[in-house]
């Protein structure tokens, strides 16, 4: 119920309203479709006139056609029919190929309402009879636009279509404008559904991609059978329709060839002027570049980056070195200056000992002993170390002339002490490395050491095989091998090396060598009377004796021994001793034992003469 | 220009018809529908089903094994291509060549986390070649590669001969449903697909408004706005969307989609459950068997299908491990504890998207129910639970709503001239608010009646036929917009006076229309019937 108006309420608008806003809508239903087609034809009908009209909907759909007449219908040619306008005839150029089946329909009713030569009639127009009247063109025109396939080969050459293509130049200029309404009106020969646009110039890849693409693969309906010159049903007979056929088809052949060239250089032109196009290209090769760039970026860093580390561990190397030498000069320096310090320490303890020893005027009582003191207090400078002489000293300083003494006695026995030991290792030393010499003497220029047999075999087997004899030297080293006792293999090198090495000898060792094999010869037979019980103890005395005398006598050895026995004679007190002196790295007992020895050769030398 | 024209040539029209009627129109018109038909495909993530339009209705027909709903799985077996049922079956020997949940990766490129995920649990390998993924299919000598939108064609190819099979004759014409949240590339390479098996495609619908179409929603009286929630739950998707309805036409308000609930979940939970049962009387661990465990999974699917109706069903697999034979019996109860956890998740997100759009649940005025697993006793009870009184749409079978739907937009389009619609989504203007009217009732309190509910698609106009008692010599309509679902007036936008009417017995009958044009400006016209007074009032819109 409405209400009542309050006195002196008037008709008054008083706020503007909301503006409407857009929302996404599901494309289904029936009212969407409603919708669609008020929106299509821009009408604002409402919902209850809609519903009112809902069962005349198939009438009002009709209704809605709006019908042109053509002004120039009634002056329309009956003959010429093939180049008249067929759907400006029915009224529909507006619509042209988008007219419905339907509407092409209805507009024929319209036209025939109108237009048919009885309606003339009685209205009392002059009909000119038979097929010269107008009308024709009307019924030529639904012929052709009812028939699907007749209706396409008039579409598709439809007069108001505008088959120009724009040129590169014009296309440049603004592409967009250009060439969208060409490719949107070209767009209505595909056979497919949804056609990708143009788009602007702000269309992804995709789109630009894919628009190419439908366009390069263009697939046209448009034929070109309604230009036919020839017309196959007046053909007389077959011959001639064959052949009105075959020119029909090369021409029409040639038309569509013609048509695809026309699509394919509009695409061709459209993509060379894109700007979208250039864009893409552009921005690949920027893309590219810049990979490039940064790729080449990227290992420049990298070069870098290794160069540097190279300097650097290469900086470290340097100064680790540096740092090393500097501290080797430092460390030397130190130590330089330590070994000055200790050096002016130890000349003045040592002047100090001396002074105090001078001082105590050497604790002796005699001129002889005194020098004797200062000789031996010499050696103690020499000999003692900065802590034992500053000890020394200390002893001396703070102890009484006998305490001194005593201090300095001990030093000094010490220091002979250790002089005779520091002697003793120099001589064992100097006979060690003479007994190495004289074994390597000894066993020649070969590895393995040759003993006295063996090098006696060696000059039995050479002497057994004489030169010439076949592979002479493996024969030696066989017959070596076989009869050696030794169980050292020898190869033929071996032999052949020691044989030269025997006749490079000099006649001093060829003496040598004979002497010992005499000796050996003597040994053996003066050895051949004791049974062979005592050959153990025998060589346990030779053991022991090897025990003192590490090796045997060498001919220098011999040689000192001759002239000392020459040089000492029986008289000589002490005489063992003092030859034993004479003699380095021998004892007395070892130069008394072999002075036997010798007696004993000399003796049966001569024995043996006597007996020769 | 167009609008004048057609008036004009709807009064020659008229004339020229008055001279001779014409009855052939409607006749030929009429037999041109019926002769034509159209299906409605529905290809989901697992299932497919198609429906036919005939003859002003929709049905879904089954297909060579008796089903209505056929599996989307294709099998690859030498030579030839197993679309269905028996490829579904086959899975469990030839799994590596079988194609399971196209959907998912088609029209993806094969870096999408979506295509990515496919790939990680397809079991058919899938490789990337060009950044599209592409199915490695072995037929023994060699190895063919195949792209999604070949699986998808096969099983649209599937889907053409049902249709054909049960009307016995082509039938070309489709309407194809998509999911809300598809991609342009996917509707595209779902569009090839369908089109590669011979299809023309009408349209492609969301499968929301299908659902909504399958049950008329909106369409037999065009007035008004309403809310409907979809709620689907299909074989490994759930989807819950909440759409207007508003003179006739839907729009989603908001949707949500989890692509980790679906029917297989609840498979998976029983087929577990039945794996343990196994264990615990045989004692032999079967789930790192795959192939039994796809058995107990399609033994699992059958028992779920029969639970739905029945109080109990009975589990048999025929050795199913070593020789030896399954036997176990699983109560509905059973099955709903088992799968309890999983039923809440899939009603959340009901509550969830109904704040996110600010509306309540009693602002909903119907739930329609999709998808083969809303058939589920327990699910549907909780969805009226949290409806009380709302009433729940499910005399469609739910798997068979989407492809229903589809069928009958696929004729309502077909026949048409134009049906294709180059524009995929479309936008329409609509009234921004609510435009009411301040009435008194019968005690004389202020009531406001809603003219125009927000979100009316423009240009609109409405023709109310008012009343004010006959005693009054002056009435006064007042125009009020206002923001919001209350319906409370918050803005007066204009009065208008109809004064010194004639004071009579009966009422007056005051005949108002109410325009709005597309840019949201209003026309009311007022008239008196008994006096023909009128008055008239046009708001402009705010700048």
């Amino acid at each position: 119920m409405l209400k009542e108006a309050v006195e002196g309420q008037v008709t008054v608008v008083c706020n503007a309203i909301a503006a409407s806003v857009q929302f996404q809508v599901e494309p289904v239903g029936r009212w969407f479709e409603a919708f669609l087609k008020r929106r299509d034809r821009n009408v604002s009908a409402s919902f209850q006139e809609l519903e009112e009209e809902e069962e005349l909907s198939e009438e009002s759909e009709d209704e809605e056609l709006q019908l042109e007449e053509y002004p120039m219908l009634k002056t329309l040619d009956p003959k010429d029919w093939k180049n008249q306008d067929h759907y400006a005839v029915l009224g529909l150029g507006h619509m042209r190929y988008k007219a419905t089946q339907k509407q092409i329909k209805a507009a024929h009713k319209a036209m025939v309402l109108k237009h048919h030569p009885d309606k003339r009639k009685a209205a009392g127009e002059q009909i000119v009879e038979g097929d010269n009247d107008y009308f024709t063109c009307i019924t030529k025109a639904i012929e052709i636009l009812s028939d699907p396939v007749k209706r396409r080969a008039f579409d598709s050459v439809d007069p108001t279509f505008d088959n120009t293509v724009p040129s590169k130049s014009e296309g440049k200029e603004n592409f967009f404008e250009v060439f969208a309404p060409v490719f949107e009106r070209n767009a209505r020969w595909t056979t497919k559904k949804h056609i990708p646009k143009l788009g602007t110039m702000d269309s992804t890849f995709e789109e630009v991609d894919n628009f190419y693409s439908f366009w390069y693969n263009f697939d046209s309906w448009r034929e070109f059978s309604y230009l036919d010159e020839e017309e196959k049903e007046k053909a007389e007979c077959r011959d001639e329709r064959r052949w009105i056929e075959k020119q029909n088809r090369a021409s029409r052949a040639q038309r569509k060839k013609e048509e695809m060239n026309r699509i394919r250089t509009l695409v061709d032109t459209a993509y060379s002027c894109d700007p979208r196009i250039k864009k893409f290209k552009e921005d690949e090769k920027a893309r590219k570049e810049s990979e490039k760039k940064a790729k080449a970026e990227a290992k420049r860093r990298e070069q870098e980056e290794k160069e540097r580390a190279r300097q650097a561990e290469l900086e470290a190397a340097r100064l680790a070195k540096e740092k090393e030498e500097e501290e080797a000069k430092q460390a030397a320096l130190q130590a330089k200056k330590e070994k000055d310090i200790q050096k002016k320490a130890i000349k003045k303890e040592r002047q100090k000992l001396r002074t105090t020893c001078k001082n105590w005027n050497y604790f002796a009582d005699s001129e002889a002993e005194s020098v004797k003191m200062m000789e031996e207090v010499e050696k103690l400078c020499d000999r003692l170390e900065l802590a034992s002489l500053q000890s020394l000293n200390e002893v001396l300083a703070s102890g009484s002339k006998e305490e001194s003494k005593a201090a300095v006695e001990k030093q000094v026995q010490e220091v002979n002490a250790q002089l005779q030991r520091e002697k003793e290792a120099e001589v064992q030393a100097r006979q060690a490395s003479r007994s190495v010499e004289q074994a390597s003497s000894g066993s020649g220029g070969g590895n393995k050491g040759w003993n006295e047999e063996e090098l006696q075999l060696l000059i039995k087997a050479v002497n057994l095989f004489p030169a010439g004899t076949n592979a002479r030297w493996e024969v030696i080293a066989n017959y070596m091998n076989l009869h050696s006792t030794s169980g050292i293999k020898r190869n033929a090198k071996d032999v052949i090396n020691k044989a030269k090495n025997l006749q490079k000898l000099d006649p001093h060792q060829k003496d040598e060598i004979n002497r010992k094999a005499f000796e050996k010869f003597k040994k053996e037979h003066t050895a051949v009377p004791p049974s062979v019980d005592n050959a153990v103890p025998s060589e346990r005395f030779e053991a022991s004796g090897a025990e003192a005398n590490t090796a045997s006598w060498t001919t220098e050895e011999q040689k000192l021994l001759e002239q000392a026995l020459k040089t000492f004679p029986v008289s000589t007190p002490e005489r063992w001793e003092k030859i034993a002196a004479v003699v380095p790295g021998r004892t007395k007992k070892d130069c008394m034992k072999r002075y036997k020895e010798l007696v004993e050769m000399v003796k049966a030398k001569k024995a043996a003469q006597e007996q020769g | 220009m167009h609008f004048l024209l057609a008036k004009i040539y709807k009064l020659f029209f008229n004339w020229v018809s008055s001279g001779s009627p014409s009855p052939q129109f409607p006749v030929s018109r009429r037999a041109f529908t019926a002769s034509m038909a159209a299906i409605g495909v529905h290809f989901g993530y697992t299932c497919a089903c198609v429906a036919i339009f005939k003859d002003g209705r929709a049905d879904v027909v089954a297909n060579d094994a008796g089903d209505r709903v056929t599996p989307a799985v294709v099998a690859y077996r030498d030579t030839e291509q197993i679309v269905g049922i028996a490829a579904k079956q086959g899975r469990i020997r030839n799994a590596a060549n079988t194609v399971v949940k196209v959907k998912q990766i088609l029209g993806r490129s094969f870096d999408d986390p979506e295509a990515q995920k496919h790939v990680a649990e397809s079991k058919c390998p899938v490789i990337n070649k060009g950044d599209k993924p592409r199915y490695e299919i072995d037929t023994g000598e060699d190895t063919k590669i195949v792209s999604p939108e070949e699986v998808a064609k096969l099983v649209f190819h599937k889907m053409k001969e049902t249709a054909q099979s049960a009307l016995g004759s082509d039938v070309t014409e489709a309407v194809i449903t998509v999911p809300f949240e598809f991609g342009e590339m996917q509707k595209n390479a779902l569009r090839q697909a369908a089109e590669g098996a011979g299809f023309n495609v009408l349209r492609l619908i969301h499968e929301p408004s299908a659902a909504l179409l399958a049950y008329g929603i909106g369409q037999d009286t065009p007035t008004g706005k309403s809310h409907v929630l979809v709620y689907k739950l299909g074989g490994t998707s759930l989807t819950v969307t909440v759409m207007e309805v508003n003179s006739g036409l839907y729009r989603v308000l908001a949707t949500h989609t989890d692509h980790s609930t679906g029917g297989e979940s609840f498979t998976q939970a029983l087929a577990q459950h039945l794996a343990s049962e196994f264990k615990r009387s045989f004692k032999h661990d079967v789930t790192g068997n795959p192939r039994a465990m796809m058995k107990l999974m399609n033994s699992a699917d059958m028992a779920k299908h029969t639970l739905s109706t029945l109080g109990s069903s009975n589990c048999f697999v025929d050795s199913l491990y070593e020789g030896m034979d399954f036997d176990c019996n699983v109560s509905r109860a059973r099955f709903e504890l088992l799968c309890s956890s999983l039923f809440n998740k899939s009603i959340q997100p009901i509550k969830a998207l109904l704040e996110q759009v600010g509306l309540s649940t009693c602002d909903i005025s119907k739930v329609v129910l999709c998808g083969g697993s809303a058939r589920i006793p327990k699910l549907q009870q909780m969805i009226q639970e949290l409806f009380p009184d709302v009433e729940l749409l499910s005399s469609i079978p739910p798997d068979e709503v989407i492809p229903v739907g589809a069928a009958i937009e696929a004729g309502i389009l077909v026949g048409r001239d134009s049906s294709s619609l180059d524009e995929d989504s479309i936008t329409v203007d609509c009234c921004a608010r609510d435009i009411l009217m301040k009435e008194a009732d019968d005690s004389g309190a202020d009531v406001y009646t809603v003219l125009f509910p927000s979100g009316t698609p423009l240009p609109a106009r409405r023709q109310h036929t008012l009343r004010g008692p006959g005693s009054l010599s002056s009435v006064c309509l007042e125009l009020y917009q206002s923001e919001g679902r209350n319906s409370t007036p918050q803005e007066k936008v204009a009065q208008i006076v109809l004064s010194d009417l004639e004071p009579k017995e009966e009422n007056h009958d005051i005949v108002t229309v109410i325009t709005m044009k597309r840019d949201g400006s209003l026309h009311v016209t007022c008239t008196e019937q008994g006096s023909g007074r009128s008055e008239a009032v046009t708001v402009a819109v705010a700048s």
